[in-house]
């Protein structure tokens, strides 16, 4: 059961897939948690971000307190090997382990 | 050892070594955790790369002279040169890495990301060629409010 949701909206045109999608998750940093929570150690953001379609790897990105609340990841890739209708698989991890998860068929 | 054990041994390492780089899915948080921490833009290249040097060509970057909120600013960047990483950094918060893409067979080097910027100041993306060059490009914005304390 994932802690967060991702949204995922995958198109393709013209032989590459362009994605739009946005994980719901507050990405509070260091310093917002001291502030608010009293606690530094109570940071959680996103710090991995990771794509597959039919088990192959097309997005990886390792990130930081730095991107905004509800992250938005615009992203492209190479379409042959992949059809419509195929799902895209994101599955995303935080600083405190949880984890956030979303699918989306490509269109 | 057993010779027979030896063998496979040596011939899985063989296996790995010769899958490309650019295909492994690799999580640099955990690879390399002192770019997360580094304070500037140099120290955090230092650690991801071993170098600041760079060729100020090859990468697009696109991002507002006047951020009017500086807890989502609009960052697109793109390059078409062969690439194994491409890494986003700025001088405007306490650390200066904000995320790190590790390039596939798929990818298509055109993204597109919000940052938080607690201050004006300067985005750099550099893109580690699989050449074994970094290329970057640089853009200098003014923040009108502050992003990172929110």
């Amino acid at each position: 059961m994932a802690d967060f949701k991702v949204k995922v909206k995958p198109k393709l045109k013209k032989g590459v897939i362009k994605v739009k999608a946005m994980a719901k998750h507050d990405m509070v940093t260091y310093n917002q948690a001291e502030k608010k929570l009293g606690d530094r150690e109570k940071a959680d953001f996103i710090t991995r971000f990771l794509g597959t379609v039919n088990g192959k790897v097309v997005i990886d990105i390792s990130t930081s307190q730095f991107l905004s609340k509800n992250p938005i990841f615009k992203f492209q890739f190479k379409g042959d090997e992949f059809k419509k209708g195929d799902k895209l698989i994101i599955e995303c991890t935080t600083r405190l382990g949880k984890t956030g998860k979303g699918k989306g068929k490509i269109k | 050892m057993e010779r027979r054990k030896f063998l496979s041994l040596t011939l899985g390492a063989l296996a790995l070594a010769v899958v490309p780089a650019s295909v492994k899915a690799e999580d640099y948080r955990k690879l390399k955790p002192t770019v997360w921490t580094a304070h500037t833009v140099d120290d955090a290249m230092k650690n991801m790369y071993g170098t600041t040097k760079t060729i100020e060509d090859g990468v697009k970057l696109t991002a507002p002279k006047v951020a009017s909120n500086g807890g989502a600013v609009p960052v697109k960047f793109s390059t078409k040169l062969s690439a194994k990483t491409i890494a986003v950094f700025q001088d405007a918060n306490p650390e200066a890495a904000v995320c790190v893409y590790s390039v596939n067979e798929y990818s298509v080097n055109e993204y597109e990301i919000k940052i938080k910027m607690g201050k004006s100041g300067t985005i750099t993306v550099v893109v580690e060629g699989t050449d074994g060059k970094l290329y970057s490009a640089k853009q200098t914005l003014e923040v009108a409010l502050g992003g990172c304390e929110g």
